[in-house]
């Protein structure tokens, strides 16, 4: 049976110029798992917010949604709470009391049952989600992990049919993510419960899906079983291709009929069938010494130890790391091992306890404020949102000027000249929060480069942002950083560091424990590094991006 | 402000409110002096207290507010709670009076009060409980649902400069003219002339910081908070309907 | 360690505490004022350890002290003049007597206050009112929830603000406070647009259908039972002394009390059993545990 069918679907919001979504069909099978894919913007979470009236959002609205063969119309609310289980992307804004227990059971004091159905359902879904060891905590006390978990568990309380699931991992650090998307996936497999969800970083995802659909401006552009989405987009020649699974991209652009792999495992038996007999294993690099150019050092931390209270354990550990004029250093490394603190410690927000934090020689934290971040550090803080202040993208640039003695035209020919390098031109007159996460990120840099920065730290800029704005925003980075500007940038993303950076650091245990050009870096990882290195490391050590593999398979094929 | 059906409720209730409290101050101020032969100061303020509130808490409950409503409340709320301890540091130096006056120029006067008590309520939760509690609770919400009041009646311009003298003047006589006598009155167990004049003298330039801090506070914020609550009561059709 | 008063039920908490705190204030007798003082110190080190030491030693204390020498400077009742001031006002015993037997009676209660912040925790308060104030505890729980949200948001808004040459130690006054209302303009703007999602939450589970119900994970025992039933035999024990004027005091205009004679000092134990008993019990739990501990 049809869990949902949507029917000739079109919406366009107040003021639009152009439909959100247009014609929409869909029918969604009981128990199935369902992706819908699609760079921001594409019409995913309108589409998704139309399958619960509640959510639905404002505007005009043509065709029809079923669900399980009634219209979504005629389903009351009480039986659309219980039955259409909807989580968004973050975790925090959907919590809504202040204990785990009490909000595990929200869903169900609103549905109405007694005490002990609900002390059953409560206790029932902390053992599924194994929530018991912090049933009785604060939520402030989570992780951000742990939080999107308790969503999940308190939607599943009300023992839904269908799970709705808005780029729930966006959010989340990579391991968190999977974490989340492997009990979805447990949901699905052992409760049968139907699963549509919306994602941004497809790698994980699409060996877990029944069945994919991408959208792009307001329509379905291709549909079809994980393995089969990647030729479709390919035939396009569609930009969301580039979204896909590194081995569906290797397998596009190498000739040849066999199936399409979806996971790493599969692209390394793909490869092996593909490129013959196996027959001497690629030496693996190992980590070459440290390629010291002769550019001056600009940021320099020295066996720096610091720790956020006297009680507490040391957060950095002697850490050494060194910023030279002009590079793109990435910083990587797992949650918690004190990466974003090392960055607050070279803009001198912090200071360590031993050890030295020096900034083109003098101690950072010295330095008074008005000459530490004007035409020297600028920092992007990792919630971009941090910044904005007025109501309009524009206001909110003036004002960064407000305290320069600059004549309004040359305020204007500056904010201009940002504006255009960071590709905001056209939202300047928006609020900022009516923005995207990719746009907010990039007014919130536009932000920061009227301060004309000679060195930008940058604390995960890419959360959240879908491959096409990620792409923009490296060009914008590549842009700043031919024009002498240092970049140091802090991530879980592996794909874009290897992709973008020029040298990378290795944190663990509050110290870089390996650095190294951003190649030699990847290749001498065998976890830490890229999916397309891990598919093809047996065979071509030295790929690290997704063309570096395709190039290699293409010389080396027999 | 938006005049429509909503508000005209609005009018009744709050009409009602104050009827209400009319009723119950007198009722037992008289229990207090024929049966208790006025011997339990605090403990018949303190009723007084309880049964002022009482109304607004019971008409709240009533009309089963919307999640919208409640979330801009607890939000306005917790942003009064956090404000406070953001300036612990500086005694006297706090924002809530200011917000309290804010959420109920732009939200009415009933939820002015109960932005006020219950910011006087929670806060404690963070820096402990006391006697001082329900006093706390009473002078927050009377000055909120007072600016509700004045402003829905037109006695108060919606401007800043107004709400800034209205401010400055609450948080003095009100707050402090209310929380220095209950003061002494906890720690006394009676009042006299002379001990509440006594508080009043000593209590003159806490009170006055406090007054001038509110009326910057306003000054400042009167701009962006209004803004930013229309805003979203704009964009999200928050609060009608 | 969790003292065992804690885990009984919180509308005995609630009661108890409401009810002593009560006494504490009108039963103005020298013994029953030294009983709650007593009995609240010890109960305040029990569940706060040293931090309670510090602050009953050094801010009770000196306060019980500055507050018994104020009354008489204001209040000239009495009948045994000590002196008379340099105003040409006597001072009176009888109001010595009375600021001190005041200033006992207002640290008792801060003393009773500190444990009773430590006992009533947010979530036993929401559930006694959970169901009668539905929607406000709701916003209550919402507003713990916020809170602590809030102050990090603060946090990671003012270091955004430093970077930009914004932060809140430097420039003169009105810059700083500039710099500092920017920082809560923008902590507004960030809270109102992120609640939003939150509502939308809530409707999303359903708030708003009617016939919500209150879960908690609280249940009364059979001990919660036997404690109350203990508890208000103790208390109209004792109001009935006062009513039948068995126990008395008075101090203007000349201090008279009950002394220690057998039937009153018989009130002054049932007080001190009152008083004591969240300390009680823990001992007896503690007691107990040690000879299951020993027996297994």
């Amino acid at each position: 049976m049809e869990t949902f069918r949507i029917d000739n679907l079109s919406f366009t919001y107040p003021l639009a110029i152009r439909p959100a979504l247009a014609g929409i069909d869909l029918a969604v099978e009981q128990g199935e798992f369902l992706l819908l894919c699609g760079f921001s913007g594409c019409g995913k979470s309108t589409l998704l917010r139309h399958l619960k009236t509640a959510l639905a959002p404002h505007g005009q609205k043509s065709g029809q949604i079923d669900f399980n063969g009634v219209d979504l119309q005629e389903v009351g609310l009480r039986e659309q709470s219980q039955k259409i289980g909807f989580v968004v992307q973050s975790p925090e804004e959907q919590i809504v009391t202040d204990k785990v227990w009490h909000e595990l059971a929200f869903g169900l004091e609103s549905l109405g049952y007694d005490q002990q159905t609900i002390r059953l359902r409560v206790a029932e879904m902390a053992s599924f989600f194994g929530i018991q060891n912090w049933f009785h905590e604060d939520v402030a006390t989570l992780s951000g992990g742990q939080k999107q978990l308790l969503n999940l568990a308190s939607i599943m309380a009300m023992q839904p049919e269908v799970l709705i699931l808005d780029e729930p991992t966006g959010q989340l650090d990579p391991i968190a993510a999977l974490d989340f998307l492997q009990t979805v996936k447990r949901i699905n497999r052992e409760l049968g419960v139907t699963v549509i969800l919306s994602e941004q970083r497809l790698e994980e995802v699409f060996p877990l899906a029944d069945r994919v659909v991408v959208m792009d401006r307001g329509k379905m552009i291709a549909e079809g079983l994980p393995l089969e989405v990647g030729n479709q987009l390919k035939k396009q020649e569609h930009e969301m291709f580039y979204a896909l699974p590194s081995p569906m991209q290797i397998h596009a652009a190498v000739v040849g009929d066999l199936p399409c792999p979806v996971t790493v495992r599969e692209g390394r038996r793909w490869l092996d069938q593909i490129c013959g007999p196996y027959t001497e294993a690629g030496e693996p690099v190992a980590a070459t010494s440290q390629n010291l150019s002769r550019q001056e050092e600009v940021v320099t931390l020295k066996e720096v130890y610091f720790k956020y209270e006297k009680e507490q354990p040391d957060v950095i550990k002697g850490l050494n790391l060194t910023v030279r004029q002009g590079e793109f250093l990435a910083v990587v490394g797992g949650n918690g091992t004190g990466k974003s603190t090392a960055l607050m410690l070279m803009s001198g927000l912090l200071k360590p306890y031993r050890g030295k934090v020096l900034l083109n020689g003098k101690a950072v934290a010295s330095i008074p404020g008005k000459e530490r971040f004007w035409q020297n550090l600028g920092v992007l803080p990792q919630d971009p949102q941090a910044l904005f202040v007025k109501k309009t993208v524009m206001l909110d640039l003036l004002e960064v000027l407000s305290d320069q003695k600059l004549s309004e035209y040359e305020k204007e020919l500056k904010i201009n000249e940002v504006a255009t390098l960071t590709e905001i031109t056209s939202l300047l007159a928006m609020h900022p929060y009516d923005l995207s996460g990719g746009e907010q990120q990039r007014a919130a840099l536009a932000k920061i480069l009227l301060l004309d920065p000679r060195i930008l730290l940058l604390d995960e800029p890419t959360k959240g942002m879908d491959a096409r704005f990620k792409r923009i925003f490296a060009a914008i980075l590549q842009n700043l950083q031919s024009g002498g500007v240092t970049i140091v940038l802090v991530s879980h993303d592996v794909e874009f560091c290897a992709r973008y950076a020029e040298r990378c650091a290795l944190f663990f245990d509050g110290s870089a424990i390996s650095v190294g050009e951003a190649k030699e870096f990847f290749c001498g990882n065998s976890f830490y590094t890229t999916a397309a290195n891990r598919m093809a490391r047996h065979r071509f050590p030295q790929a690290v991006t997704t063309e570096d593999v395709i190039k290699a398979c293409n010389t080396t094929r027999p | 402000m938006q005049y429509d059906a909503t508000v005209t409720n609005k009018k009744t209730r709050t009409v009602l409110t104050g009827l209400l409290f009319l009723l119950a101050v007198p009722i037992l101020l008289a229990v207090g002096v024929f049966i208790l032969h006025d011997r339990s100061y605090y403990l018949i303020s303190l009723l007084l207290i309880i049964c002022s509130m009482i109304p607004f808490v019971w008409l709240f409950e009533r009309r089963k507010p919307q999640a919208r409503e409640l979330v801009v409340l607890a939000t306005l709320i917790a942003l009064a709670v956090a404000g406070r301890a953001a300036f612990f540091m500086l005694p006297q130096v706090k924002p809530v009076i200011a917000i309290v006056i804010l959420a109920a120029v732009c939200l009415g006067a009933e939820s002015g009060f109960l932005v006020g008590a219950m910011t006087g309520f929670v806060s404690n939760f963070f820096f402990g409980q006391g006697p001082w509690t329900p006093w706390q609770m009473f002078c927050f919400g009377l000055i909120g649902y007072l600016a509700g009041v004045l402003v829905q009646s037109g006695w108060l311009p919606a401007k800043k400069i107004p709400l800034c003298i209205f401010g400055g003047l609450a948080t003095f006589l009100i707050y402090g003219g209310i929380m220095d006598p209950a003061a002494v009155l906890v720690a006394q167990g009676y009042l006299s002339w002379q001990t509440v004049l006594v508080a009043y003298g000593a209590g003159v330039w806490f009170n006055l910081i406090h007054a001038v801090s509110t009326v910057v506070f306003l000054f400042l914020f009167y701009g962006p908070l209004t803004q930013k609550l229309e805003r979203v009561k704009n964009k999200y059709g928050l609060l009608d309907g | 360690m969790k003292d065992a008063f804690s885990t009984y039920h919180p509308l005995v908490n609630f009661i108890y505490f409401a009810v002593v705190i009560l006494f504490s204030m009108f039963l103005m007798h020298p013994v029953f004022l030294c009983i709650s003082f007593a009995s609240a110190f010890l109960y305040s080190l029990r569940l706060n350890g040293k931090r309670a030491l510090k602050f009953n030693l050094l801010f009770l204390v000196p306060f019980l002290l500055v507050m018994a020498l104020l009354n008489p400077l204001f209040n000239h009742q009495g009948v045994t003049i000590l002196f008379y001031a340099s105003s040409g006002n006597p001072i009176t015993l009888e109001a010595v007597l009375y600021g001190f037997a005041a200033a006992l009676m207002f640290v008792s209660v801060i003393c009773w206050f500190s444990c009773y912040n430590a006992v009533m925790t947010s979530d036993k308060f929401l559930y006694l009112f959970g169901r009668v104030i539905p929607a406000l505890s709701l916003v209550f729980s919402m507003v713990l929830r916020f809170v602590p949200r809030f102050k990090a948001q603060i946090c990671v808004i003012t270091r955004a603000q430093a970077c930009m040459g914004r932060d809140l130690h430097s420039g003169n006054l009105w810059q700083r406070m500039k710099n500092g209302v920017q920082i809560l303009s923008i902590m507004v703007t960030w809270a109102l647009e992120h609640s939003i999602e939150t509502a939308t939450s809530m409707k999303s589970r359903g708030y708003g259908l009617p016939g919500r119900t209150v879960f908690s994970i609280f249940y009364p025992e059979k001990r919660d039972r036997i404690f109350l039933l203990l508890f208000f035999a103790l208390s109209v024990f004792i109001l009935a002394g006062f009513a039948c004027g068995i126990v008395f005091v008075r101090y203007y205009p000349a201090l008279g009390f009950t002394g220690f004679a057998p039937v009153p000092v018989i009130f002054y134990i049932g007080y001190l059993a009152l008083c004591l008993l969240p300390l009680i019990i823990d001992l007896v739990e503690e007691h107990q545990w040690k000879r299951f501990v020993s027996i297994t």
